[in-house]
């Protein structure tokens, strides 16, 4: 017999199945996974190394949000006090990951739900995070028009060179932590890279809105040094411009992309399956091959060609520079306001 | 009758003014780093903003790129507006969909199709050395100059669309009458034409005016880094400086003086034209 109690909870139950919009899906490891994340190649190869092969066996649909980082970092900030988010897995590089995650917007990474975390790097575990890709901020020049290829980050500041070093706008805070490292600064001290950025644009630098419109400028040979992650030179070089890298005497300065589980996550499983598919070795090794990042984990292997041109030797690892987040994080203001008052103003 | 604005108000009440006043709540807070927003009261950031020389400035090409940009407008779009108003042909109404026809492509795919015009490889410049009109490749891109003309291009179809409306509804046998008294042709238009499709043109000006104040895409695509207007420093406070107390402030500032030049002019306009 149903008693009165069994009866209301079992309606409660129903109700609340009924209330949400997809009851079933949002049952644990499987039905819909939202995930933030950049479109492009890399929302296209994250659905065809991930999301298709790794999660759709197991009964997981991948819903992409796709969104640069700037938005994707509002929209974490803007919905944390809400109870139930917009995402349940949030990628974003791990200076935006730091600043997003002192608002306590992340789950705790949880290794009983991550089984391949063990053969993650450990140098790039977070807390509240899994590293998915990395790279490094190296110098590219044209190898036709420059024949004698600087050494260092300093070297940009040659006069021969005026006029022929750009500069993409949107890597600010890395263009000014590279005119800190050329002016004897650290990763803690940007200071002197301010009389240094001021120096380099009395040396007619140029500015590109983009990372794309850089490129179309370095085709055109329009300008011939930049500053630039090593795995977007891997993909122009690839595209046919004329490019080589030198990774810079005081160190090239690491960028690490990595994926969260927002608190309010309406699929936290769901968001946990999907990181630990992210560190799946092959599509880590895939990532490599198409967009030039390296893998974060011991057991992807890279062909051997494709190791030569997109990681750092072990000299150049041992320089790898990792940002100061928390320092980072409190300059912001100061470096975007001098970036866009007094170097572009 | 007073019932069937009830939805378009509740709309704007509910789309617009909640907002507004969120925006304006948050515009009063501190800004921290790593707490991003403090609770706080004060009109710090509005002062900050109004002392801050690189604001003045933003206000002020804002401002001056908004002005030049309707008065070019206005004269560019006046003699098509005409022309359209005074059409009697069946095939008006395609010359104004034709008209509407670049409102159909969005303002960031129509920046994009310059780009591929204006850049240093692009089009214009090729096609000039080619033809060795040019021995070095014009900078197109990234000038004032560009945002000009992409504005206008943009603000064009409100302009012709409004005033052509109202030439429209100005009877013909008016000009006639001039002629017969004697007017010239520019006479006429001084004194006739220009003075009745007067409310045409204070609607199109001001129409025009605040969407060039608030210009955001056109002014980053084409004006390029070092080029800056409110709306992309705006989106730079809040979304690569994640300071929201700032960026609202801004906004609000816009707001300000977006109004005030509207209300100033249409009254200045009313008077000179007894616009009613």
């Amino acid at each position: 017999m149903i008693s009165r109690r069994h009866f209301l909870s079992a309606s409660a139950g129903a109700a609340s199945v009924l209330a949400s919009n997809a009851p079933f899906a949002r049952a644990a490891e499987s039905g819909q996974v939202v995930v933030g994340t950049w479109g492009g190649d890399y929302g296209q190869l994250l659905s065809d190394l991930i999301d298709k092969p790794l999660l759709a066996p197991k009964g997981i649909e991948v819903l992409q949000d796709v969104a640069n980082a700037d938005p994707r970092k509002t929209k974490l900030l803007a919905e944390r006090q809400s109870r139930r988010g917009s995402m349940d897995v949030a990628c974003l590089s791990d200076s935006d990951h730091y600043l997003v995650e002192t608002t306590d917007a992340f789950e705790a990474i949880d290794p009983a739900k991550i089984s391949r975390l063990d053969k993650v790097f450990p140098e790039l575990r977070t807390r509240t995070a899994i590293p998915h890709i990395y790279s490094a901020q190296v110098i590219l020049y044209n190898v036709n028009q420059v024949k004698a290829p600087p050494t260092s980050w300093a070297d940009l500041w040659d006069p021969k060179w005026r006029g022929r070093v750009g500069l993409a706008d949107i890597l600010y805070p890395n263009n000014t932590i590279m005119a800190a490292l050329a002016a004897g600064g650290n990763m803690s001290n940007y200071d002197p890279g301010e009389k240094k950025l001021m120096e380099l644009r009395s040396l007619d630098a140029k500015i590109y809105p983009s990372n794309e419109a850089l490129a179309a400028a370095l085709k055109s040979e329009e300008v011939w040094l930049t500053s630039m992650w090593l795995a977007r030179g891997f993909m122009w070089k690839k595209a046919g411009i004329p490019l080589s890298h030198v990774v810079p005497k005081e160190g090239a300065v690491s960028i690490v992309f990595e994926a969260s589980v927002p608190r309010n996550a309406r699929n936290k499983d769901g968001g946990f399956a999907y990181l630990d598919a992210m560190l799946d070795p092959k599509a880590q090794a895939a990532f490599a091959d198409k967009m030039g990042y390296v893998p974060t984990v011991s057991d992807a292997v890279l062909p051997e060609d494709i190791a030569k041109q997109v990681s750092l030797s072990e000299a150049d690892r041992a320089r790898l520079l990792k940002p100061d987040y928390k320092y980072h994080t409190e300059r912001m203001q100061r470096t975007l306001d001098f970036w866009n008052k007094e170097f572009k103003g | 009758m007073a019932l069937l604005v009830l939805p378009a108000c509740l709309l704007v009440l509910g789309l617009l003014i909640g907002p507004m006043i969120l925006m304006f709540r948050i515009s009063l807070n501190h800004f921290s780093p790593t707490q991003l927003m403090i609770e706080a009261f004060s009109f710090d950031n509005y002062v900050r903003a109004a002392q801050d020389p690189y604001y003045q400035e933003i206000v002020l090409t804002t401002l001056g790129m908004a002005l030049l940009c309707t008065a070019l407008t206005l004269v560019i779009a006046y003699p098509a507006a005409y022309w359209v108003g005074r059409l009697q042909s069946r095939w008006k109404s395609l010359v104004v969909i034709a008209t509407l026809f670049p409102l159909l492509v969005g303002n960031v795919v129509r920046s994009a199709g310059w780009m591929a015009l204006f850049t240093r490889d692009g089009l214009i410049n090729t096609t000039l050395l080619k033809a060795h009109v040019i021995s070095e490749p014009l900078a197109l891109m990234y000038t004032p100059k560009a945002v000009v003309f992409g504005i206008v291009a943009v603000v064009l179809p409100y302009m012709i669309l409004t005033i052509s409306a109202v030439i429209e509804s100005i009877p013909r046998d008016l000009e006639d009458a001039a002629a017969n008294l004697g007017a010239s042709a520019m006479r006429t238009f001084w004194r006739v034409i220009l003075p009745l499709s007067a409310p045409g043109v204070a609607a199109g000006s001001i129409l025009v005016f605040v969407l060039c104040m608030n210009t955001y895409a056109t002014a980053v695509l084409l004006g390029g880094p070092r080029f800056k207007m409110m709306a992309p420093a705006i989106f730079d406070q809040f979304v690569r400086g994640n300071n929201w107390p700032m960026g609202a402030a801004l906004a609000f500032m816009l707001l300000a003086v977006t109004m005030s030049f509207t209300i100033f002019g249409s009254i200045a306009f009313a008077r000179r034209y007894r616009v009613r």
